[in-house]
């Protein structure tokens, strides 16, 4: 059995900021309340990653930051679905000549999803969520 | 001002350079720093902005700049010190204010400040080489130093029980990570008991050296990077960064372009206050109000989506002019629309100034006095609830219309976290008395004609500065002549604020610790351009803070029936 499938209902979601310009991250705050409403779906935000189902990692990896995310992902319980969200975190955007940027997201850990978009459009989010559940059946 | 000014540093004064009648830079020997800056802060009750250091590869320079709140004149005193071992004497304890900036010199560009009280790192991790300095020009640009393994540790915490006054002490840390938060940010609370009795913020989760990436970028370009420096206030800065290519250039815009930006620089303020008080309603236990308030805003990004095309990052701004222009056609439907946000704040004044449980958790909680907010340096809906008399956009902005519409600045008294509230409420009103009277006065003018072309940048040096939803965000700018900025100094209202925090929280109790640290509205990623707490003695983090904060509400509500 497609153990992914599981995590495809509700998915909890763990919120990583690092270094971004908190658009990204108001976006995703956004997408929670009335207009958009993702809890609808059953997504939800979780204050630890240890009930978290996926991670949102949204903004460049900076020094004092990208250790936590390693940690981060090492403690949360596996399968967990991570999603590059936005310019930043997909590719550095920007910031791929800051002398304080590390390495990209996706050379870290392990990325299921990127979420293009500087910052996403609640439309995209929405999209993304859909296409990661997608995945995870094993659809795509 | 101008004369007193001349009067008082009589035999200080090295040279005297007049830009404009509201940009004056003095050279000093920096001997005399001390005395001056202490004549200009005290004796003539000149606010502190912000310092800029400049590498000039033949020596170092340092730019100490105050503003008159009154008329909008910035005097900067220069100083210059050598480039190797530079020292210049530090003012932080006769200027708090002035702390955080000293620190951050010392590390991105090696200038000593003798007598400086800490001198430890501010923004770069502890694993970063001794003695280089990313802000220097020697330094190349999009250069990447090796990390070592701890560079994520924290610099100076000790989680075990301290003693103070023969009290337990226990540390609680807010932060870096946690969703609650949207950025990383990270404070250690000392308590004993319920009192918070020290507080320590420590920064740099946030830092992508956006001073330095703006040295390899076009001046048009650098509109769009420092859009990015923070998505909330993703107007005010490229709006002070024109304007200070501008009083580099010496340039008047057009007219339409005049009310423009003015128009999409106020919805930004309407849709950051209400962010600002939702979440104020999410900390204080009112989810509710965190919900409508971000429907609500929704209304507010319509707009700005129709006029930009983009709901957050909108790229308005061009050295000159704007980008985009209205179309006189939609503007009767924006209108109705900003009209129909009255009600609602209506709503929110109702429910802020009838509500008992809202006084009794904000009133006279975490209050920030009027000698200490002058102290402090602090700015815009921080400093004017605690009685200060001062907002950029009535006095130092030439290329708005903010001169040409009838509008308040809103002054409370008692400095605590309702009156801090009841100002953002009161100023979205403002807002939009604002936006109303700019569509009206579109209308009467003809489409078209939104930007002067400028062809080239000479050399030279400018001050811009607007007053964002939370504060006064500076930039200065630097040309040589070329087609990139030599200096970007970047100066973000938050970086004044949250040091004040310091004061704020101390002395109130652990349950109103989330609220008071909110109160200033922080705003991390302008500050820099911050969950793994570990073992020993930690009490709470911020989740189960919030349910104090949540708890104390809710008992305060059943007290008052
Ligand atoms: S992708 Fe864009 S909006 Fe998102 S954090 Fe980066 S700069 Fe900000």
């Amino acid at each position: 059995m497609n153990k992914l499938k599981i995590l495809s209902k509700s998915i909890w979601v763990f919120h990583f900021a690092s270094a971004a310009c908190n658009n990204c991250d108001i976006e995703i705050l956004d997408v929670l309340t009335p207009r958009f409403d993702v809890e609808r779906f059953g997504v939800k935000l979780v204050g630890s990653i240890k009930h978290a189902d996926a991670m949102l990692v949204s903004g460049m990896m900076n020094r004092k930051g990208a250790e936590f995310l390693k940690d981060l992902y090492d403690q949360a319980p596996k399968p967990l679905a991570v999603i590059a969200f936005g310019s930043c975190a997909s590719s550095m955007g920007m910031f791929k000549v800051s002398y304080n940027r590390v390495i990209p997201v996706d050379e870290i850990i392990p990325v299921t999803a990127y979420i293009p978009g500087c910052p996403p459009r609640p439309e995209a989010i929405i999209d993304g969520v859909v296409k990661v559940v997608k995945k995870l059946r094993g659809e795509i | 001002m101008v004369n007193k000014v001349k009067d008082i540093l009589k035999g200080k004064i090295i040279k005297w350079e007049e830009k404009s009648s509201k940009r004056h830079y003095i050279e000093i020997d920096k001997k005399d720093l001390r005395s001056a800056a202490e004549l200009l802060f005290r004796k003539l009750e000149l606010r502190f902005c912000i310092a800029t250091g400049l590498d000039n590869v033949k020596n170092m320079e340092v730019l100490y700049h105050f503003s008159d709140d009154k008329t909008g004149v910035v005097y900067s005193l220069r100083v210059f010190t050598d480039r190797d071992k530079g020292q210049i004497p530090s003012i932080a304890d006769i200027i708090k204010g002035a702390t955080w900036i000293e620190r951050e010199m010392r590390e991105l560009l090696g200038i000593e400040f003798t007598g400086a009280a800490d001198t430890s790192r501010l923004l770069l991790d502890p694993t970063w080489p001794e003695g280089v300095y990313p802000l220097r020009k020697d330094y190349e640009y999009g250069r990447k130093e090796p990390r070592g393994e701890d560079s994520c540790r924290r610099p100076n915490i000790k989680i075990e029980e301290l003693t103070k006054n023969g009290k337990k002490t226990k540390i609680i840390p807010i932060g870096p990570y946690h969703p609650l938060q949207e950025e990383p940010e990270f404070f250690e609370l000392m308590v004993q008991g319920e009192k918070v009795i020290d507080l320590n913020i420590n920064l740099g989760y946030n830092h992508r050296g956006i001073e330095k990436i703006a040295e390899g970028k076009h001046w048009d370009q650098v509109t769009f990077l420092v859009e990015r420096i923070c998505g909330i206030c993703s107007c005010s800065h490229p709006y002070a960064y024109v304007n200070a290519v501008e009083d580099l250039l010496g340039l008047e815009i057009p007219l339409r372009a005049k009310y423009v930006r003015t128009v999409i620089a106020e919805l930004e303020r309407v849709h950051s206050h209400l962010l600002w008080l939702g979440l104020a309603g999410h900390f204080l236990g009112y989810n509710t109000v965190w919900m409508w308030a971000w429907k609500y805003r929704e209304t507010v990004l319509d707009l700005c989506e129709q006029i930009s095309g983009n709901r957050n990052h909108y790229a308005m701004m061009r050295i000159g002019g704007v980008r985009k222009d209205i179309f006189n056609s939609e503007i009767d439907a924006m209108k109705e629309k900003t009209a129909s946000l009255v009600p609602i704040f209506d709503l929110f004044k109702g429910a802020v100034i009838d509500d008992p449980v809202i006084h009794a958790r904000t009133k006279n909680i975490g209050v920030l006095s009027k000698e200490e907010a002058i102290n402090y340096c602090v700015t815009g809906p921080t400093a004017r609830p605690s009685g200060l008399d001062q907002d950029i956009r009535k006095i130092d902005i030439l290329n708005g219309a903010y001169q040409l519409v009838e509008w308040d600045v809103i002054v409370c008294q008692n400095g605590d976290i309702f009156d801090k509230t009841v100002c953002r409420v009161l100023e979205m009103y403002e807002s939009v008395k604002i936006i109303t009277q700019c569509l009206d006065k579109l209308k009467g003018l003809k489409e078209g004609n939104i930007w002067e072309e400028v062809r080239e940048i000479p050399p030279g040096e400018g001050i811009g500065r607007y007053e964002a939803p939370r504060g006064e965000v500076w930039h200065y700018v630097r040309s040589d002549g070329g087609n990139t900025p030599v200096r970007h100094k970047i100066r973000a209202p938050s970086y004044m604020n949250v040091l004040s925090n310091e004061l704020a929280a101390v002395g109130g109790d652990v349950s109103d610790a989330a609220i008071t640290l909110a109160a200033v509205d922080p705003c991390y990623c302008c500050t820099e351009r911050m969950q793994a707490v570990e073992n020993g003695n930690v009490k709470y983090n911020w989740e189960e803070l919030l349910r104090l904060s949540e708890e104390k509400t809710k008992r305060l509500r059943g007290e008052l029936r």
